[in-house]
Formats: structure tokens, sequence, C-alpha cells
């Protein structure tokens, strides 16, 4: 028993004295007032600058922050949001979307160089599409309905009207928090499920050196992912991704009463990093759909044509042959995986 | 025409919450909602100063420019209102208002807030002047019924006053010189800029400041 009360008896002292630098700005505050009262009473600064600090004062009102008078941490996040945010991200999505537009009138769909062989081996397993298409379909929705809140006011308000946009940003807005959801635990599965092939090796410098080709046409052995695959593995799915999921939880459960305060900067985070990401996936889809030929069969079949595994990845297509030998390079008939004939 | 403002006078205000529980009864503000409070600076020492505080009717107003669907207008006397059938919802008035005012029947999870509701400056919204539906949805419209708000009309010490600010303005003055003190009006640089001339003697010290 006695124990049980020293034991708590220091964990209140030790509160006490993390408590304190708190307690004694407060205090400060207070004192320095009752002092003005005596001498200089018709002037009560102590007070006014009380109202400009953002801390919480006495009231009977119940709710989150009411008893702070001024919060001035709004006024910078309009001043972000409606400023640099809005252009700058405006900006950098229209940049991607013409860069893409040029790279394609340049270049056109990736092609495969020799005949596609009809062996087909497995590029990925039904639980790994599975997983790919939930994060994709639930990103597009979440960046669609994302954009409709930030710019819809500039771009799709005047066009349908107060009413019917009023609608469409209602649905935008609850479609955008129960989705939102769903993405991060996508990305929870996703992440474990691709990490090995996405690890760095020290060839991936020699694709980075020639940016994988894309310019000059030439194909840059790699395995099962190449180091553009890997770059966007760790740059937007697990870091923006996380930062996503995270500020989006903060701005998703007002439940939770947060303050304004982490609310702000969440939003302001949680725009950044959905712009960048936004402007990456783009280019991520371009090279899977109208980008490159075959690239989007691997992902809806899960089979990839032996020449496009030789061509793109060809390490992880040695090591492919390597390991099955029996199975791999026969035909697609015998697999019982429906697969549309090249 | 006027231009509508609220002002608290800290000398006067008593925190007896009048303001709070006429606001309340006046409009029929749902469970939850408080539209006015009052906030007591480091209570029970001396010195202490009560503020009764409400949307401010801001001439820049924070929760107009951030609004995604653009639901808030401002009326020809200065007063912002909204329209609840426009508003989703989203809580970006209620991060950008420096006063607090915004306030949202829930708080749920995945960010369901239901309709935003605030102060209204008793002038209703965009309904019918004195219709059932306007009430409903804002409280009553005394504006419409050539009467000022409730709660400034009933403060007991008259700390809180609303109206147009060229009279307020004059009141607080002619106080401020009887009793020599308490010259400061809580929240109107915030609210609705500095005034003039210090922004005009500001942008000298500016110029200034670029030469040398």
């Amino acid at each position: 028993m006695n124990r049980m009360f020293i034991v708590l008896e220091a964990l209140l002292v030790a509160l006490l004295l993390a408590w304190s630098p708190l307690a004694a700005a407060a205090d400060q505050s207070a004192a320095a007032q009752a002092r003005r009262q005596v001498e200089q009473p018709l002037n009560n600064a102590p007070v006014w600058r009380e109202v400009r600090s953002g801390e919480p004062q006495f009231t009977t009102v119940r709710g989150v922050e009411t008893g702070v008078l001024i919060q001035s941490g709004g006024e910078t996040w309009r001043e972000i949001r409606n400023g640099p945010l809005t252009l700058y991200g405006g900006i950098l999505l229209c940049l991607a979307v013409a860069v893409l537009a040029a790279f394609y009138m340049w270049r056109g769909p990736i092609k495969l160089h020799g005949p596609p062989t009809g062996r087909m081996i497995q590029r990925f397993s039904f639980a790994e599409r599975f997983v790919h298409w939930t994060m994709a379909v639930s990103f597009v929705i979440l960046m669609l309905t994302g954009l409709a809140m930030l710019f819809g006011k500039h771009v799709l308000l005047p066009l349908f009207g107060y009413s019917l946009f009023s609608w469409v940003a209602a649905f935008s807005k609850n479609l955008h928090n129960f989705v939102g959801p769903l993405f991060i635990l996508s990305v929870l599965v996703f992440i474990p499920m691709f990490v090995r092939d996405n690890l760095f090796r020290s060839y991936d410098i020699q694709w980075l050196k020639k940016f994988g080709g894309l310019a000059s046409g030439e194909h840059v052995p790699s395995h099962r992912f190449n180091a553009g695959e890997k770059l966007v593995f760790w740059g937007v799915v697990v870091v923006l991704g996380i930062v996503l999921g995270v500020t989006g939880l903060i701005l998703d459960f007002p439940n939770f009463q947060q303050g304004r305060g982490i609310m702000q900067q969440a939003s302001i985070v949680h725009a950044v990093a959905a712009m960048i990401a936004i402007a990456i996936i783009l280019g991520h889809i371009y090279l899977g759909t109208i980008g490159m030929e075959g690239a989007l069969d691997s992902m809806k079949t899960g089979y990839v044509d032996e020449a496009w595994a030789k061509e793109h990845h060809e390490y992880w297509y040695n090591d492919e042959m390597a390991r099955q030998p029996d199975t791999a390079g026969q035909p697609v008939a015998g697999r019982g995986t429906a697969v549309p004939q090249a | 025409m006027a231009r509508m403002k609220f002002l608290c006078d800290a000398e006067r205000c008593i925190e007896c919450n009048s303001c709070v529980t006429a606001c309340k009864n006046e409009h029929e503000v749902p469970w939850g909602v408080n539209r006015r409070r009052v906030v007591t600076i480091n209570d029970g020492v001396p010195g202490e100063r009560s503020i009764s505080v409400a949307c401010m009717h801001c001439s820049d107003a924070p929760c107009m420019a951030v609004c995604p669907v653009d639901c808030f207008y401002r009326t020809d006397e200065g007063v912002v209102l909204h329209d609840k059938d426009l508003c989703i919802g989203c809580g970006y008035c209620f991060y950008a208002c420096p006063f607090g005012a915004p306030q949202f029947p829930q708080s749920g999870a995945f960010g369901l807030r239901g309709k935003m509701d605030k102060c209204t400056f008793c002038a209703g919204g965009p309904e019918a002047d004195g219709s059932e539906e306007e009430f409903r949805k804002y409280g009553r419209n005394r504006l419409a019924e050539g009467k000022l708000p409730i709660c400034a009309e009933m403060c007991s010490t008259k700390a809180l006053l609303g109206g147009d600010a060229d009279v307020l303005a004059d009141i607080y003055r002619e106080r401020v010189t009887m009793r020599g003190k308490g010259a400061e009006i809580w929240g109107w640089t915030t609210a609705y800029g500095k005034p003039e001339r210090q922004q005009e003697q500001q942008q000298e010290r500016a110029k200034e400041g670029a030469k040398s």
C-alpha cells in the first residue's frame, strides 16, 4: 500500500514539474495584471496581450476552444490555401498533364520491339492486383473529389451554378471522407506486399542515369521493378501515402475534439502532399495505360508476354526462367486463368 | 447605408451571459450550438475583463473567402450571412475564422458536421424576410422588423452594442472621454482592419524603411 502511494506521489511530482512552465506563464500574466491594477489602474495592457495570445481563458460555454478569443492561425491558413496552394498547385497539375501530352505526341506509346511470343508468365498474383486496384480506384476517387473541393469554386461553379455545384461538392466531401480510410487500408496492405521487390539495388543507378531510356528508347535491364517504379513506390505510396493518411485522419474525425490549429496545419500538408502525389501518379497512370503496350494487361490479368518481360525487366525474366523452368514458358491455356490473346 | 458592427465594452461587461441566453432563446438555436459566448480573461484576478464574442461580420471575411461552395454573402448593411441550402458542412469556415464563430450541430466521425450555424446579426438568411422557413434555419430576422440584435438590445450594462458603426464609435468615444480609460475596442482590428490613418502611417514607415 505504502509503496503505491510513493509511486503515485512521484508521478504527481513529475506531472507538476512537467506542467510548471505552462503554469508559470499563466501565473505570470495573471500576476502582471494584478500588479498593473495597483501601479497603473487605467492601463490594462496585460489583458489585451492575453486576448491575442490564443491561449484558452475561462468561459461557461462548452465546446472545442470556446475559451480562445482570437485564433490567428486561420488567417495564415487562408492566405496559404487561397494563395500559393491554389495557384502553384493548379500550375503543377496543368504542367503535369501538358508534359504527358507532349511526351505522347513526341514518342507515342512505347511498343514492343520484337513480336509477342504468346508464352505468358505471371507478374502479379490475384491478391496483388486486388490490393493495387483497391488503392488505384480509391486514389482516383479521392483525387477527383479533392480537386473538386479546392478548384471546384473556380472551375465547376461557373459551369454548374450554385445549386448543382453545392450538391456535387457535398457528394464529393462525403465520398472523400468515407473512401479515405479505405485508401489508408490499401496502402498499409500494399507496402509489405511489394516492399521486397522495391528495395534499391546498385544497378538502379544505371536506370536513373539513362532515365529508363524513356527519351532514347533504350531498355535498361531491371528486376521485377525498375528504379522509376521503385521511386514511385517509396515516394508516393510509402512517404506521401502515409503523410496523406495521417493528415487525412486528423481532418476526417472532428469527433476527437482536436483544435483548429492542428487541423489548419494538417489541411495544408494534406493538400501539398496530394498535389505532388497526383502529379506523379498521372505519369504512372499514363505509362500504365496509353503510354506503354502491355503494361495495363499485366495489372489486369496478372500475366505478361515473355517478350515484354525480357524487354522491360530482363533480370526478373531471367530469374523467373531459372526459378521455374518447368512451368515458365508454357502456353497460357493450361493455367486456368483468363488471359486475353495477344 | 449603415455598416453594422458589434462592439463589446470590456470595462462594462459583467459576465452575466444574458446575451448568450437571449440569443439562444430568440433564435431557438439547437443544442450544442452557441452563436455567442462570454470569455473571461484571468478569471478571479484583480483587473479581470470579460468579453462577449460572436461573429463580428468582418469586412474581409475569412469564412467567405475559403468557402468551397461560396455559400456566404454580405448584405447592404455589411452583415455576413450564409445559405444553409448550399452549405456542405466541410468546416473550412471554422478553420479560417479567428473568433470561432462558425458552429456545427454535430462533430461526427468521417467529418459529418451538419450545416454550419452562426450569428446572423439577427438578420435571418436568404429566404423571404420573416418567413417560417427562415426562422427554422437561421432564427428571427429582427433587422427586417426594424430592431437591432437581441444580445445587444438586452445587455443590462450596455457593454455589448450592435448597430451602425459610426453611432457605436460615437457612443464609445464619449464613454472613453468620460471615464478616462478603456479605450481599447476589442476585436475591431482583426474584424474590420486597421483604421485608415494607421494604415497610411504604416505604409509611410515602410516607404521610409525602403529608402534608408
